[in-house]
């Protein structure tokens, strides 16, 4: 962390960005946990409505006959409690499908019944691979719900039991066993640690511990690597730096196996654990990933795709030689197709990842413009979507900080600046400050080479002066200073005027002096 | 009427477009606010633009805002993005009215005429709630690319399958509410004048003053001039204004309340259909009225001769005829509207008179509706260049209170500009519609770079343009219509209107129409006005707005 902290000081807009990124990875988090507020509640709403969906006898004729009708909650918890065994296969069977069905699962009822537990001791009956199955199909919709929801079935003692499964020989039950543990760590840091804890981690990987894992039917693998991903996922605390480093070596082989859905999981994980501080992503950097990361890049799946630039755009969020890695590995070539990929957030998320590249030092930046993607800044100023065009308003502040004279003029003459002025006339204060401070670096740039005169004619001809101007009415008081300074300095006829006023003044300051003085001789 | 509640005693913004039936609307609600001691701002708008800059200048101070002649066809809520607690109170002639603010009852008060034909699709043709969506969001491969759900249900073969069933089901529910949007949305029409429903609303608080009466009419008679009902629709409303008159005059007429003769008096005509004519002289106003001027073609030479017989036909002297209608022989005057109603028949002009009404103040003066709203709509937009539009609009709406016609000259100007444009024939058949660009230098080109003379023109030069074409293809054609709207910019102002006859329902597709055509070539077009058939583009990007026009209506 201080590490970074002392790299961006260094850097990264000298010192003032080292908080602006930080926040920038937040608000993504917060946008994602709003999200997944939304979903629970979602959900909870849908649960107490509860009207019954007829089930049309068509599709229950294709099911086992054990059930023609669905069974009421009650009755399940009679069949459970029988005592004989065929009884409460089925009826745990019947619950199963309850929960299966697609609306109105009856969760809660099946909690406050108190099943679960019954459930969980099902899990243990190694006799009898059919119920185990049923229950661990039911546990593992009910894991499905809500917090309360899952924590009530680790509450039954779900976790040790399930771990138990992942490693039995029916394939099915197996898979099923996964899955639920997969719900369970994937509802936060707490539970994902207590599966952890309860060592889970070690019978998963052996699951994959084979020469060629296509012996495995490509759903179970999927499940596998999915559960695997939820094991990396949330912050707050992040994983145990052990755990991630026992799971990595199966998440690059995993990286290399060809089946869309377990690419696209794994590159989740990836990016999961890229997500934090320098010390993680230094962990991921070494397992030499970037390589197949980038190539992935170029893949045409969105599900691919977007994960896979996430872990990228997070790896660059670390130390310069963490990002030199990245660019080591050719990650530049990919991004003109990024930068125009049909998916406005694929534009954005790789705007992002620029304006990180670009917060480098000046020979990353140098490797921004051989890779000829300076163009292609300017182009998503002119026409990208609106958190497109913030980001690429960063990537140009950051090359404006970082980059050497010729780099900021090469900038300029690739029209950056009437794009960027156009851009003053956002409603969001922090990206007017943003601009204002890259048209501050180039003016500064022109100081140093003499051509802020020129600057200033450009700005004033693609009416960037108005836009300027008419900040200073701006009700953010930042903004209307930073407007006012630009003003002051570069664009005051008056600058001239001040330096003729100056001498005479002095002469009547002059003047006024010496007849003082000499009326206070007279007296 | 769907809502009445007006606001209690708060401030209240009052938000207007700028036309006849508006301006009317707004004198009405102006006087039953001046009664209840209520407290307003008058901000006159534009366009969609000055609604939105006038909302947000106002937003802070103001919970109430009252929207006339403009809101009513787009998503307010969305457009102008206000707190919850602002609420809207709209009345607009403008259809078809967007179907959230119809189904909005919380923030959107409309006030409509129950027995307007809306056409409004049923709700649950249109909206589905969130419950019923259920399905897709609890799948985990909603949105491609979007992070994996940290937990999956697993669902059986069976409910899987009806998943699928309810997806399809609400795709085809989707391609329905498409089409049903598709055909409510897609003809731009105009519903019961504003001022009338004020005007009615001021009854039923028994408020009603002949004043309001008179600028409902007005209201009223804007639609009809400028082409925005059917004349069916006229007709029905004027006989509704007739029972309102005879009431008010016949409060007036028992002994004790009778009135000063000096006093405005509102009067059912069958007058004729002659601009201006009592204010011009009777040989000017038949030259340049649409009705017999496109009768007559008077544009021909054989029109000007028909034109001479038929003077002749009513045995009025020339002379008589080319002076001031005011110094004509009163014993001309007397049955002036029966022998031109006569000699009408004869030359094929059967509807030379129509159902209106006037307005005597004492002896002095006496001003048919129509003329009003010539008047008014010359002061509304006045091109002079030291004035500024809301100078006009205070202008114009002071006028309709003045008993006296000032600014006739402008008016006259506009009825030549007219006569004299369709004597020039610009106009081309472009397959699908016809198309007329009047070039920059024409004669009082400035006057139709405003939407309302612009638009008015148009309907003159279709009615002659059928009454001279010998192609009966080109007589069911609609009109496009150009002029330069501010040369600097380099910018035209576009008008379409619907093929003219008898029983045209007066229905507009060319606002979705100039939509998708701008849409699809990119032209730099602004739809700011709040006819949507009424748009600004870009002078260089005319000819292949017009080509994807023609591409998209053929």
């Amino acid at each position: 962390m201080s590490e970074s902290v002392a790299r961006l000081n260094k850097f990264k807009n000298k010192g003032k960005d080292a908080n602006e990124l930080r926040r920038r990875r937040v608000e993504v988090n917060v946008e994602l946990r709003k999200a997944k507020k939304d979903d629970q509640i979602f959900k909870r709403r849908n649960v107490s409505a509860f009207p019954d969906e007829a089930t049309s006898p068509l599709q229950e004729r294709s099911q086992n006959c054990l059930a023609a009708r669905q069974w009421t909650v009650e009755e399940i918890l009679t069949g459970v409690n029988s005592g004989n065994a065929e009884s409460q296969l089925q009826a745990t069977q019947a619950a199963r499908k309850l929960l299966s069905r697609d609306k109105h699962p009856p969760i809660d009822q099946m909690i406050s019944a108190g099943l679960i537990p019954k459930f969980v001791a099902f899990l243990g009956l190694t006799d009898c691979p059919p119920i185990q199955f049923e229950a661990s199909w039911a546990l593992t919709n009910i894991a499905s719900g809500t917090a309360d929801q899952t924590a009530a079935v680790v509450e039954g003692g779900a976790i040790p039991a399930f771990i138990a499964l992942v490693t039995s020989t029916h394939q099915h039950i197996s898979e099923q066993a996964v899955w639920a543990l997969g719900n369970i760590a994937g509802d936060g840091s707490a539970l994902r640690d207590r599966v952890i804890k309860h060592g889970a981690v070690a019978p998963l990987l052996s699951l994959l511990a084979v020469p060629d894992m296509s012996v495995f039917n490509t759903s179970y693998l999927r499940n596998v690597t999915w559960t695997l991903s939820n094991l990396c996922r949330n912050k707050n605390p992040s994983p145990p730096m052990a755990t991630i480093q026992q799971i990595l070596p199966t998440l690059i082989r995993l990286l290399h196996y060809e089946d869309p859905e377990v690419l696209a999981d794994t590159c989740w994980a990836i990016s999961y654990l890229t997500d934090g501080a320098n010390d993680r992503i230094e962990v991921v950097v070494q397992t030499g990933v970037i390589n197949r990361l980038v190539k992935l890049l170029g893949y045409d799946e969105l599900p691919i795709v977007t994960p896979a630039l996430r872990a990228i755009g997070n790896i660059v969020t670390g130390t310069d030689e963490q990002t030199q890695a990245v660019l080591n590995a050719g990650a530049l070539n990919m991004f003109p197709l990024l930068l125009r990929h049909k998916k406005a957030n694929i534009q954005k998320e790789a705007a992002w990842t620029l304006s990180n590249i670009t917060a480098g030092k000046d020979n990353q930046i140098q490797e921004v413009i051989n890779a000829g993607l300076v163009h292609y800044m300017v182009d998503m100023l002119v026409r990208g979507d609106y958190k497109t065009q913030k980001e690429a308003v960063w990537a140009v502040t950051n090359f404006t900080s970082g980059g050497t004279i010729q780099q900021v003029v090469y900038l300029v003459q690739a029209n950056v600046l009437e794009p960027l002025l156009n851009l003053l006339s956002s409603k969001d204060s922090k990206t007017v400050l943003v601009i204002l401070d890259a048209i501050t670096n180039i003016f500064m740039a022109g100081d140093k080479i003499g051509e802020a005169d020129k600057l200033s004619l450009m700005v004033e001809e693609c009416g960037g002066l108005d836009k300027i101007e008419a900040l200073q009415a701006h009700e953010n008081e930042l903004v209307y200073k930073a407007a006012l300074n630009l003003i002051e300095k570069y664009f005051s006829e008056e600058d001239e005027e001040v330096q003729c006023v100056a001498p005479e003044a002095t002469d009547d300051g002059f003047a006024f002096q010496v007849s003082d003085h000499q009326s206070s001789f007279n007296f | 009427m769907i809502c009445r509640t007006l606001p209690g005693f708060q401030r209240v913004a009052l938000l207007v477009a700028s036309d006849i039936d508006a301006l009317c609307a707004c004198k009405i609600l102006q006087a039953l606010f001046h009664c209840d001691q209520i407290q307003y701002t008058l901000v006159p708008v534009k366009g969609w633009q000055d609604l939105g800059t006038a909302f947000l200048e106002h937003k802070e101070q103001f919970r109430y805002f009252v929207l006339i002649n403009c809101g009513a066809n787009v998503d307010l809520l969305e457009m102008l993005q206000p707190d919850d607690d602002s609420i809207f109170f709209i009345c607009d002639t403008h259809r078809p009215i967007d179907v959230v603010n119809v189904y909005n009852d919380s923030q959107i008060k409309l006030l409509i005429k129950q027995d307007d034909d809306l056409g409004v699709p049923s709700y649950d043709d249109i909206f589905r709630d969130e419950d019923d969506e259920e399905g897709d969001d609890s799948g985990n491969e909603s949105d491609e690319g979007s992070e994996p759900s940290g937990k999956r249900r697993r669902y059986d073969e069976g409910a899987v399958e009806r998943r699928i069933d309810r997806q399809r089901a609400k795709r085809e529910w989707e391609a329905r509410r498409r089409e049903i949007l598709f055909d409510y949305e897609q003809y731009e029409y105009h519903g019961t004048s504003a001022a009338m429903m004020f005007f009615e609303l001021a009854l039923v608080m028994t408020k009603d003053t002949k004043d309001m009466l008179w600028w409902a009419v007005i209201g009223l008679t804007d639609q009809w001039v400028h082409d925005k009902i059917t004349h069916m629709k006229y007709v029905t409303d004027i006989a509704i204004m007739q029972r309102h008159v005879s009431r008010h005059n016949h409060r007036n007429e028992d002994g004790e309340n009778s009135l000063s003769i000096d006093c405005m008096r509102i009067s059912f005509e069958y007058d004729l259909r002659l601009t201006l004519y009592q204010h011009w002289s009777l040989y000017e106003s038949i030259c340049n009225s649409c009705y017999t001027s496109c009768n007559f073609k008077l544009w021909t030479l054989n029109g000007q001769k028909k034109l001479q017989e038929f003077l002749a036909d009513m045995g009025l002297p020339l002379k008589q005829v080319r002076q001031k209608f005011h110094s004509m022989d009163m014993s001309i005057k007397e049955n002036l509207r029966d022998v031109i109603e006569e000699s009408s028949n004869k030359y094929g002009m059967k509807d030379i008179r129509i159902q209106t009404f006037g307005v005597h103040f004492g002896f002095k003066n006496r001003f048919l509706a129509s003329d009003m709203v010539h008047a008014t709509a010359a002061l509304l937009e006045s091109t002079e260049k030291d004035e500024s539009d809301s100078d006009n609009f205070i202008k114009a709406l002071d006028s309709l209170s003045r008993s006296s016609l000032k600014q006739k000259c402008l008016v006259l100007a506009v009825q030549q500009t007219v006569a004299s444009c369709i004597c020039t024939n610009l106009i081309l058949s472009q397959g699908p519609f016809l198309y007329c660009f009047l070039m920059e230098g024409t004669p009082d080109v400035k006057l139709f770079s405003k939407p309302m003379a612009l638009t008015l023109l148009c309907k003159y030069l279709l009615k002659a343009f059928v009454h001279s074409t010998r192609n009966k293809r080109c007589k069911l054609l609609p009109l496009i219509m150009a002029a330069p709207k501010d040369v600097e910019k380099g910018t035209v102002i576009v008008v379409g209107i619907p093929p003219e006859s008898e029983t045209s329902d007066k229905k507009n597709f060319f606002g979705r129409a100039f939509e998708k055509a701008a849409e699809s070539t990119s032209s730099r077009t602004l739809h700011d006005h709040f006819d949507t058939s009424i748009i600004e583009l870009k002078t260089e990007d005319r000819s292949k707005f017009l080509d994807a026009l023609i591409t998209l209506l053929s």
